[in-house]
């Protein structure tokens, strides 16, 4: 067992390829789960050895990827506290949100021989959860749309700067409507706690959806 | 209140009483009015100035029925499953990017998520252009029965059996192209047409169907069989233009 300090070996930036790799395929998987998109641009594919669904509507994967692509240096830092996908109605209230909450450890104990495949058991205990997840939620209204937020640990105008990282994506503090919910029920889904990151997630889920 | 002294001018005691009436109503208090409740203007709790970052730009809304947007659809069938590893939306992306133009500048009317997938039917109010699938069932036996004809014409204009080839069904061949449209979009969605996807032209009347081609011969096949096409129905490439026809 070694004691490692962020610095070390860049670890910020190992943490931030998995959990950034591990957004995507959760994003792509709530989009399906909770039909937000049609079932028809979602392909099934392998992801920690479970099933998962993917778009291929390369508008779309584009946008999830210069999202997380500008949250990346964030997780890096260890700015970001919770990345947030949310689903909006028609009018952009929310009505679900799947809370990713992140917290990453000063001091990594590290047994190199177990790393990966535990850390890869934990996700894909939360891809499954996420799989199955329309089990306790309601149904959305028609003609929902979803954002990304990012709740970021200081003030988030002192981060806008590190998340501008694409020049065409521009990052905006996010209005008080979209941030907050009427009456959300608490779903809780998955913790999980591993030597490099702790994450645990949830679903808020407004009470009256129409 | 304690006493109040008031001084004036000698001579002036004649205007003594409106002298007292005008100080009299000098010192009657101010009238009184509740403060209003301060509502600061900036956020106080630590709550509040951590609202969460979010993209300025909305996601695409693939949605509405009667939109039509562009989609790429990526065939993933013959490949095994594959694990998707970090960048993935982006090989996928670029996988798609780097197909013939007459793949990637596909439009399609996605099927809204509430909207019930069509029936038998197919009574739709809405009028697809384009169909996207997702390929479950491949019929691999068609590898195995390109006929001598068409390999020579494979062999001959040097194609590869990945390469993208388009079958074009005209009103001449048909009746009704609407109703060939239905039936057509029936059996792609039950992914019948191996490696296929499909568009109707309508200002030019005709169906153009993709495939690989691999599959193209059994897929014009299918077409003329399934669709009961009438008259020939010729197979194009891009490029070449056509090179086959059933």
């Amino acid at each position: 067992m070694t004691t490692l300090t962020r610095q070390d070996l860049n670890f910020g930036q190992v943490v931030a390829d998995i959990l950034c790799e591990f957004l995507e395929v959760a994003i792509h998987l709530i989009l399906y789960v909770r039909e937000v998109y049609p079932s028809g641009i979602f392909q099934k594919r392998k992801k920690y050895n479970v099933p998962v669904q993917m778009s291929c509507h390369p508008e779309l994967n584009q946008y999830i990827q210069d999202t997380l692509h500008c949250i990346k240096p964030l997780i890096e830092k260890n700015d970001a506290e919770k990345v947030v996908v949310v689903i909006m109605d028609k009018e952009h209230h929310p009505v679900e949100r799947f809370v990713f909450e992140i917290s990453q450890p000063p001091l990594l104990s590290i047994s190199a021989e177990t790393l990966l495949s535990h850390v890869e058991q934990l996700l894909r205990a939360f891809i499954l959860k996420i799989s199955v997840c329309d089990a306790v939620l309601n149904n959305n209204p028609p003609g929902c749309s979803f954002t990304v937020l990012v709740h970021t640990r200081e003030a988030a105008t002192r981060n806008m700067e590190k998340v501008q990282v694409i020049k065409d994506f521009p990052w905006i503090v996010a209005d008080e409507q979209e941030v907050h919910m009427k009456e959300p029920r608490l779903i809780p889904l998955k913790s999980m706690t591993s030597d490099i990151v702790k994450m645990q997630l949830y679903v808020e889920e407004r009470a009256q959806k129409t | 209140m304690e006493d109040v002294i008031l001084h004036y001018q000698p001579g002036s005691a004649d205007g003594l009483s409106s002298l007292l009436q005008t100080t009299e109503r000098l010192l009657e208090p101010f009238t009184r009015r509740p403060p209003p409740v301060f509502k600061p203007w900036f956020p106080t709790s630590p709550g509040d100035h951590r609202l969460p970052l979010r993209p300025a730009k909305p996601a695409p809304r693939i949605t509405s029925a009667a939109d039509l947007l562009t989609v790429t659809t990526c065939q993933t069938e013959n490949k095994p499953q594959r694990d998707i590893s970090a960048g993935s939306a982006a090989e996928v992306y670029r996988a798609c990017a780097e197909s013939p133009p007459e793949k990637t500048e596909r439009e399609t009317t996605a099927p809204s998520p509430t909207t019930q997938p069509q029936t038998d039917t197919d009574v739709s109010p809405v009028r697809r252009s384009w169909s996207v699938f997702t390929q479950r069932r491949v019929l691999l036996q068609s590898s195995l029965s390109l006929s001598k004809r068409f390999r020579h014409v494979v062999s001959v204009q040097g194609l590869h059996l990945r390469q993208r080839a388009k079958w074009v069904i005209t009103e001449d061949n048909c009746r009704d192209i609407e109703k060939v449209w239905r039936s057509l979009s029936r059996s792609v969605r039950s992914s019948s047409l191996p490696t296929c996807n499909a568009n109707i032209q309508r200002e030019r009347a005709e169906i153009w169907v993709f495939c690989d081609v691999l599959y193209s011969e059994q897929v014009g096949r299918f077409l003329k069989d399934e669709l009961q096409l009438s008259g020939r129905i010729s197979l194009s490439v891009h490029k070449l233009g056509n090179i086959f026809s059933l």
